[in-house]
């Protein structure tokens, strides 16, 4: 019964373009981007490790999309797959240092990603453009706005699929030991240096084809606006606010920051990011669990 | 120890080796090298202590920066005096940071105290770039020009304030720590926070004051900097990462290592400046040190 | 010999935890290991398991040198143990907690993981076990902790005072457990502080003091050997 009322979600959300208009699509579409980036942030921090690579990775994806694009010919919809692979690689030697530190050392690393991605873009100007960046002849799909609604909400399934997965296989028992005890957990034969380098890699291809989503749309990229913090600051907040540790959680919060973010930007076209800012203290300090954390938990602990 | 100590004599010719060839690498180096010793004891401080990453470090440090160019600009207060009003302020921001945001959090998960204090950060930055705009402000005082000449090569003299004060705030650190009663009793609450609340020793209090006290210093280089820096919102954001990747590879409870690391960096980042076509990179000089203490720390586990 | 360590060290800074043990465990002995508090037991126990590697010193597991083997792979080579201070994993229930050493140290498949749990809780005399954490007893924890270790299907067991926290029966009933898994071939190390079960139990008694060992032998030899009595007591005995 669930999975039939899930297929007719997502039939619905396939629809649903023919039913709103322009505004709202494009709105749409900028959520299930985040979706994506709060989903996958989350996945890492289910593991117990806090990174601050959201951006860095976004960044990279959006980068090597549009490279790709332009320099090699390659077609925009395979440069997306390019995109992952790329970030999934740099991740991989990233990660298979730095993990074996963890923690703050992982933290303040994955924290100096976007300004050091950043250097790269700046000064490999022939590749990348420099600081004035790479435009494209054209969006991908010419621009057609629903079809790319369709492929960000592919996306964005996938990836939720994925959380899923992560939440019902040997996977969840294995993230969540980690996450609890990492002595217990590795005394009952949990390789924890392998699994947090598989979820680190695999959340890094997905923030880097997010990128190359967001890039192939708006047809350009840029140091300061492709590595902006908004990247990094959004999805947290959608994560916290919504419910880290689940998959419902970050959609809830996608949605309900979502909308507000677009009219939040009506309100104060400047410093907006201030309120993600607080949200980030408020809700941490208040609501650690979120909205669906809370209330699961309240439910959980009547039974 | 012997690789230590074989490290170490590379280290020496290679600095000698820049000192001779590129002098004013060397001097800017050693100058900038010390204010990121400076502004590296403070977060040391409080990673050690309190246990805290304060990821909003830098943004103190830019607070403090505003605050000595608002002093100049609206009271004429000269810089190098302005730490008797900001040095307060800050000490007193800081105490409201902690006691209103990381205090109740300070038991919970420490993925929580990464996340409050960089969501400080974001607030700082966004409220001082909606107050003050991204125009970069200046203050200009004629001393902060001098030039002073050392084996015939011509640099400036301001910049070695840098390294007077580094050394004097590390001194003192130290003797703090060491010979005045809170002074131990922070030593202490950093070694063992429990055994410490064991023997009476208001564990609280130390946390709350060691906070305080690092944005206090914080406010002091900012001071000394702001005469020779732009002020913009983002400007003491990559202190953060610096003055980390200095703890780390000197080791939490090294801090004359700290300082001399800061030193060693500051001549290698200037270096890289200096050479043709790689200036852009210089940035990343700290990231790389970073990314070797972690290497070191990890790899050198083995010996248990 | 089925676990042998050689002049195994462990320091932490100044202070040195372990000096030069020179241990053996035959297989399907019940070995107990006794000694004053701070006298090394457990840091013993975290270096057999390899939850941090020695500063000297070697360790052998059927004939392989195991001393910078990680955990987890000593975990499915069959070394398993229980933590003194219970340490299940909050997230989850009791059963979930059985089925993540299934699922890791066996590589068993989910399905398979939680038919060998469900083994394994009911061998254990642990009821009920889809509660959650805290809702067991002590009693039922300590089950938990030697349930997550069985899930291991280890070969040597090594339990850190289980007692610990028990009465009277519950104590002899964690003897008869203890005795059974025996009989399933499992090398047992017995850490404890309880001296009578220490006698019922084991067939060979190690004595740890400040981290070397002092003594060695049956229960009845070691319990009047003057250097544990002095150990325990101190100089005037």
């Amino acid at each position: 019964m669930k999975y039939f009322i899930i297929m007719a979600l997502c039939v619905l959300c396939f629809l649903l373009p023919f039913f709103v208009g322009a505004y709202m699509i494009h709105v749409l579409t900028s959520i299930m981007i985040f979706l994506s980036l709060a989903l996958s942030w989350d996945m890492m921090l289910r593991t117990g490790q806090l990174s601050f690579g959201i951006a860095g990775f976004f960044g990279l994806g959006a980068y090597a999309s549009i490279i790709a694009v332009d320099d090699f010919s390659v077609d925009p919809l395979l440069s997306i797959l390019v995109a992952a692979i790329f970030a999934a690689l740099v991740a991989l030697a990233l990660g298979w240092i730095v993990l074996r530190l963890r923690e703050i050392y992982f933290a303040i690393t994955t924290l100096a990603l976007s300004s050091v991605f950043m250097i790269f873009a700046r000064n490999l100007s022939d590749l990348t453009g420099g600081s004035a960046g790479k435009v494209l002849y054209e969006s991908i799909f010419k621009g057609d706005s629903i079809k790319i609604y369709w492929l960000v909400l592919s996306v964005a399934l996938t990836v939720i699929l994925v959380s899923e997965l992560f939440q019902r296989t040997r996977i969840r028992f294995a993230i969540n030991a980690i996450r609890d005890d990492e002595i217990a957990a590795k005394c009952s034969g949990v390789n924890i240096f392998k699994y947090l380098l598989f979820v680190f890699v695999l959340t890094s291809a997905i923030q880097g084809a997010v990128g190359a989503l967001y890039a192939q749309q708006y047809a350009f990229v840029e140091p300061e606006s492709t590595f902006s913090a908004n990247f990094l600051l959004l999805p947290m907040s959608m994560a916290l606010v919504g419910g880290i540790y689940s998959t419902l959680g970050p959609i809830i919060g996608a949605v309900v920051l979502g909308l507000a973010s677009e009219y939040l930007k009506l309100v104060m076209p400047y410093g907006h990011l201030i309120i993600y800012g607080l949200i980030l203290i408020v809700t941490i300090m208040f609501l650690p669990r979120g909205i669906y954390g809370t209330i699961a938990n309240r439910i959980a602990t009547r039974r | 120890m012997k690789r230590n100590f074989v490290g170490y004599i590379v280290l020496a010719i290679a600095l000698f080796l820049i000192a001779l060839l590129r002098p004013y690498a060397f001097f800017y180096g050693v100058q900038r090298g010390s204010l990121y010793g400076l502004i590296a004891l403070p977060l040391a401080l409080t990673l050690g202590i309190v246990g805290l990453l304060n990821l909003a470090h830098g943004e103190f440090l830019t607070l403090a920066l505003y605050m000595t160019y608002l002093l100049f600009d609206k009271l004429s207060i000269d810089p190098l005096l302005s730490p008797v009003l900001t040095v307060p302020l800050l000490l007193l921001f800081g105490l409201l940071v902690y006691k209103l945001v990381i205090e109740r959090s300070l038991k919970t998960h420490h993925l929580n105290l990464l996340l409050l204090t960089f969501g400080v950060s974001i607030v700082m930055v966004e409220s001082l770039n909606i107050w003050w705009t991204s125009r970069p402000r200046n203050i200009y005082v004629p001393y902060a020009s001098t030039s002073v000449s050392i084996f015939g090569v011509y640099v400036g003299g301001y910049e070695f304030l840098y390294t007077l004060a580094a050394f004097i705030v590390l001194a003192g650190l130290l003797l703090f720590l060491k010979k005045t009663r809170l002074g131990q009793a922070t030593y202490a609450v950093g070694q063992n926070p429990r055994g410490a609340a064991l023997v009476g020793i208001n564990v609280k209090f130390v946390y709350a004051f060691v906070f305080s006290l690092a944005a206090g210093l914080v406010a002091l280089a900012g001071a000394l900097l702001s005469v020779r820096s732009s002020i913009f919102p983002h400007v003491g954001g990559p202190f953060t990462m610096k003055s980390f990747s200095l703890t780390a590879m000197a080791g939490l409870g090294n801090l004359p290592g700290i300082v001399l690391a800061g030193i060693v960096l500051g001549i290698a980042e200037e270096f890289v400046k200096s050479i043709p076509g790689y200036t852009g990179w210089a940035d990343l000089v700290f990231f790389v040190v970073l990314i070797a203490a972690i290497v070191f720390r990890a790899f050198g586990r083995r010996e248990g | 010999m089925l676990l042998r360590t050689e002049k195994l060290t462990k320091s932490f800074g100044g202070l040195v935890a372990v000096k030069s043990v020179d241990l053996e465990v035959k297989q399907g002995e019940i070995l107990g290991i006794i000694g004053p508090n701070g006298a090394g037991k457990t840091t013993l126990t975290n270096l057999i398991s390899g939850v941090f590697y020695p500063t000297e010193g070697r360790i052998h597991f059927e004939d392989k040198d195991i001393t910078f083997v990680p955990a987890h792979l000593r975990a499915r080579m069959g070394i398993a143990r229980t933590f003194q201070l219970v340490r299940p994993l909050r997230d989850f229930t009791a059963f979930e907690n059985v089925v993540v050493s299934c699922l890791f140290a066996r590589g068993d498949s989910l399905r398979e993981a939680r038919k060998s749990a469900r083994k394994i809780c009911e061998l254990v005399e642990l009821e009920e076990p889809e509660r959650r954490l805290d809702r067991l007893t002590v009693f039922e924890l300590k089950k938990l902790e030697i349930a997550r270790a069985l899930g291991c299907q280890p070969k040597l067991l090594i339990l850190d005072e289980v007692m610990a926290g028990l009465n009277v029966e519950e104590m002899q009933r964690m003897i008869q457990l203890v005795k059974s898994l025996r009989e399933k071939q499992i090398t047992i190390c017995v850490i404890e502080h309880v001296m009578s079960v220490i006698s019922q139990l084991t067939d060979r008694v190690v004595v740890l003091d400040r981290g070397e060992i002092i003594a060695e032998g049956p229960y009845e030899k070691v319990a009047h050997d003057p250097k544990v009595i002095t150990a325990y007591l101190g100089e005037e005995a």
